[in-house]
């Protein structure tokens, strides 16, 4: 995890230089300001993936273990602290797509494959819609109505 | 003790010149040790500004001839006409090369490398990457030389003396600005690719860096410099900053304009005949400077002065990002104008040096093993005046070419003792040790600065009187007095940059002295030389180059005959 | 153009003398159309010569003069002093070791910078006889935006990365190893990715794009890392299907 105290070989030469230097700061505004929080934000966010991760493994594993483990991890599901962490989860990976959305089209090359690459605007329209699609059919899915 | 370093080849500069000449050297010889000296990281060298173009044929309707001549009426014919004709046989092999090292030239929908016109070239004959043609240039040389393991760079190193005994040159003493402890750095022959000095003037597009330090090291070794008054005023400079404004803007189709709105250069006879705007850098420069004398400059409020716009609006947006982004950014960034909706504020400024050190056509100097390429140096190929795009070519073609002849003079050469070196380089360790943070008679850097500067516009500016060239001489001969009463304030060794703007100042000191002396000697009008009490060209008496020699007591003039043979000196009208 | 007063707060630091970097505060007259260079050079010039920064160009391209403003990373030749109140701190980029003043240790850089093999690869090295390569506007334009860096270094200033991994190559040399790879005439990208893959390479690129929203040039090294991470591991996942040719 990164943290604000200074690494002192950070840029160092592989030779040491002929005289004395000041050790290296970190960068001006690390950890708490500029646009530094929302990119440990952004990496924070990883929590979530792991923790929902390895709840849907546990389901998983109580559906292979008879109804009573696969009843029991249903209602685990209901308590009040899962869903303070559904909650959570789903705002803080709602704002890792949007950081995501806004920063993916810089990352894309002048051309995708043998076509050049659209504008940003289409391409942002393209991953919300692609987004929105995923999301719609997961909930209906979920919700039962497409079994 | 200095410490001592011991190389085949010593290269001081790493800009184009300095940095094709090391491949050149690495590709003759592998295996071979160079030392290549420069005051900054090779990527900060001012090469890295340059932004229209690199000449040389590439369409098939051109020919070398065509650019032999151009060149040559360009020079208003006192470039050395076998020079110019090796140059631009050798033009195209040299971009070539550097198209092969990853330039990214700018394209043509077939793929083959784009040209543009510039001023005096009779067709498209100049290659670009968009506007920022030294910057990819500098970058591509730098990152290629980085693939030769002979080359070991000394950066941010200052060379404060040629080491030069028994009339052969083998190293330099060079201060080390991070420790500020001189070396003497051994070689059995050195290169100068340490480019012009043209921050002796107050307004010039030049960076900081640009003081003529190697002009002035080989001045002081009794190496003649040549043609030095022969400045290079570029038509479009920003007014305040001098920020250069590409000429590549009037290649792609800018027009300029007086206070009344009017493209003189069509309206007026300027000597640029349908050229207009593509005429030659010298007689533009003139043109605006009449324009504003005559009442037609556009007034700005303040201290600046008056200038002339430079049109780019209909050539639109898009011409405007895909040929020139650079301009457009400089521009905002700059003269907060946006030249898609406003005309850009421009005046002339000072931008390059035609003369430099006096070296024959391999880029040898007089004293044996002491070469000189690019800006620094005075090959003649550029004579009285520069066409726009021929110095970035210039510096590969003679940068290549003295690397190449330093490794076949090593051959022959059987060296020498080194006691006499070092002993130099012992005294010089001395010389900049007193210097650092001296006592002094009060006199300061700036001060000596600015009046350099004030000296050298009045007396050497686009038009020179005699009354004021003379009044230079005398003023610069005053001016070396003052300097030795300098006072420094930093006594702290590492990262002196207080002793190494003392240092520089010496250095244009030097420059200064040897341009104003040219100047007061040539009598008459050619190229960037424009005297009013001689308006006009008189080859019975000036057809040749001028040669300074620095003297303890003063600087001594020379002269020297211009190489012709191919084209007799005719009108120069366009 | 009106005249101001402001208050250059400078990061000092002379090996020679100081333990530690201190600040100076320099109370300057300041012209509105200046840029935060000209403040420290009419410092340097007028006030006090003993203060070290470097600078050159003063046109944004020679990359000499980058320095933290008010802690952010900035190119000081183009970057308004109007843009800020009456007082600005102005000290050495971050992440670097500090050699005097505002001079930064550049060595390690260097070193990075040539790690990455910044140069054309190929397998057989073409005459200047033979003519220029053929290279399509498409072509160029898929490598031309990388090949922008001036090595300013204000991305390495604020990337976060590189202040806790000391072996991160960091964003302008991992861009110019883009550039090369993405280049037509070159054929080394199967080395350079090697490097990329390894430790201090692409991979340890957390995304902050910090050396996006800083670069003065529009570079996008962030951009060239992620589109190089792609690169990589479609790379490997090929190798799967067809073994990769071995680099000499």
């Amino acid at each position: 995890m990164t943290h604000a105290v200074p690494r002192v070989d950070a840029m160092k030469p592989s030779k040491p230089g002929p005289t004395r230097t000041a050790p290296p700061r970190p960068p001006d505004k690390f950890p708490g300001g500029g646009r530094y929080p929302a990119y440990l934000a952004f990496g924070a966010c990883g929590a979530f993936l792991m923790i929902s991760a390895s709840l849907l493994t546990r389901g998983i594993w109580a559906l292979g273990n008879g109804e009573a483990a696969w009843d029991a991890y249903r209602a685990g599901l209901g308590h009040p602290a899962y869903l303070v962490y559904h909650v959570a989860a789903f705002l803080g990976l709602t704002w890792f797509v949007l950081r995501l959305f806004r920063l993916f089209p810089a990352t894309q090359p002048y051309r995708i494959g043998p076509l050049k690459r659209p504008p940003d605007a289409v391409l942002v329209a393209g991953l919300y819609g692609l987004f929105f699609t995923v999301l719609a059919v997961g909930t209906l899915f979920l919700g039962g109505a497409m079994l | 003790m200095v410490d001592v370093t011991r190389h085949d080849v010593v290269i001081v500069g790493g800009g184009a010149a300095g940095l094709r000449a090391a491949i050149a050297v690495s590709e003759a010889r592998p295996g071979i040790s160079i030392a290549l000296v420069s005051k900054v990281y090779p990527m900060r060298s001012h090469t890295v500004s340059a932004e229209g173009g690199a000449a040389a044929v590439a369409r098939s309707d051109d020919t070398l001839e065509m650019h032999a001549y151009d060149t040559v009426k360009g020079s208003d014919f006192l470039g050395d006409q076998d020079v110019i004709q090796y140059f631009v046989e050798e033009a195209p092999k040299e971009l070539t090369r550097l198209e092969h090292w990853g330039c990214p030239w700018s394209r043509n929908d077939d793929g083959t490398v784009a040209t543009r016109a510039f001023g005096g070239m009779t067709t498209k004959r100049t290659w670009f990457a968009t506007d920022k043609v030294g910057f990819h240039m500098l970058h591509t040389l730098f990152q290629t030389s980085m693939k030769y393991g002979d080359i070991e760079r000394y950066d941010e190193h200052f060379v404060t003396k040629l080491l030069v005994d028994g009339g052969a040159c083998r190293g330099v003493a060079a201060l080390d600005m991070r420790t500020g402890q001189v070396k003497a750095v051994l070689g059995k022959a050195v290169i100068l690719a340490t480019g012009g000095g043209g921050k002796v003037w107050p307004f010039t597009t030049n960076g900081n860096i640009k003081t003529g330090d190697g002009m002035a090291l080989a001045y002081r070794e009794g190496i003649a410099l040549k043609d030095m008054e022969f400045v290079q005023y570029h038509p479009t400079g920003l007014p305040g900053t001098g920020i250069l404004i590409t000429e590549a803007t009037r290649g792609e189709g800018g027009y300029l304009l007086n206070s009344e709105g009017e493209r003189f250069l069509t309206t007026r006879d300027y000597g640029v005949g349908t050229k207009a705007e593509l005429g030659p850098r010298d007689m533009i420069s003139r043109a605006i400077m009449q324009e504003i004398a005559a009442g037609r400059g556009i007034k700005i409020p303040g201290k600046i002065g008056e200038y002339a716009h430079l049109d780019l609006r209909h050539l639109g947006e898009e011409k405007i990002m895909a040929r020139i982004p650079f301009v457009r950014e400089l521009s905002r960034t700059y003269a907060n104008v946006d030249p898609v909706h406003e005309p850009i504020p421009i005046r002339p400024v000072l931008h390059y040096m035609m003369g430099g050190v006096d070296t024959d056509i391999d880029g040898a100097t007089e004293i044996d093993g002491l070469y000189a390429a690019g800006e620094t140096a005075c090959v003649s190929l550029n004579g009285a005046n520069r066409l726009g795009s021929n110095s970035l070519t210039e510096c590969l073609v003679f940068g290549a070419r003295a690397g190449a002849h330093a490794v076949q003079y090593i051959a022959g050469s059987s060296g020498g003792e080194e006691g006499p070196l070092l002993r130099q380089a012992e005294d010089e360790a001395g010389r900049v040790e007193a210097l650092r943070g001296q006592q002094g008679g009060g006199e300061k850097i700036t001060k000596l600065r600015e009046s350099m500067n004030d000296i050298m516009e009045r007396g050497t500016g686009v038009y020179r009187e005699q009354a004021s060239m003379a009044k230079a001489n005398t003023e610069i001969a005053e001016l070396k007095g003052r300097y030795e009463q300098l006072s420094l304030d930093d006594p702290s060794k590492v990262f002196n940059t207080e002793i190494i703007a003392a240092l520089e100042l010496r250095n244009m000191i030097d420059v200064a002295e040897s341009v104003a002396l040219a100047a007061l000697h040539r009598k008459e009008s050619r190229g960037a030389h424009a005297c009013p009490d001689f308006p006009t060209r008189n080859d019975g008496e000036y057809l040749h180059h001028s040669l300074v020699y620095y003297g303890p007591t003063g600087p001594r003039f020379d002269k020297k005959d211009v190489t012709l043979g191919v084209w007799e000196p005719e009108e120069r009208k366009y | 153009m009106s005249e101001v007063k402001k208050t250059i707060v400078v990061t000092r630091f002379d090996p020679d003398k100081d333990e530690v970097p201190k600040t100076q505060s320099y109370e300057i007259p300041v012209q509105d159309d200046w840029k935060v260079l000209e403040a420290l050079n009419y410092i340097k010039d007028n006030v006090d010569p003993t203060l070290s920064h470097r600078w050159s160009c003063r046109m944004a391209v020679c990359g000499s003069c980058g320095m933290n403003v008010n802690g952010e990373p900035k190119l000081t030749c183009k970057d308004p002093i109007s843009s800020y109140g009456d007082t600005i701190e102005v000290a050495p980029l971050a992440n670097f070791p500090v050699v005097r003043d505002l001079v930064v240790e550049l060595e390690g850089f260097m070193d990075k910078f040539k790690a990455v093999k910044p140069w054309i690869i190929a397998a057989k090295e073409r005459a200047a006889e033979e003519g220029t390569h053929r290279q399509s506007p498409d072509e160029l334009a898929d490598f031309k935006s990388f090949s922008m860096c001036i090595n300013c270094m204000l991305c390495y200033s604020a990337c976060p990365v590189v202040s806790n991994e000391p072996d991160f190559l960091g964003p302008a040399a991992l861009a110019l190893g883009h550039r090369y790879n993405q280049d037509s005439r070159d054929e080394g990208a199967d080395e350079r990715n090697e490097i990329f893959r390894d430790e201090g390479g692409i991979f340890s690129c957390s995304y902050a794009n910090e050396c996006t929203e800083v670069c003065p040039k529009g570079v996008n090294p962030s951009g060239a890392i992620q589109q190089a991470k792609l690169n990589n591991v479609v790379d490997w996942a090929k190798s799967f299907v067809v073994p990769r040719r071995k680099s000499s």
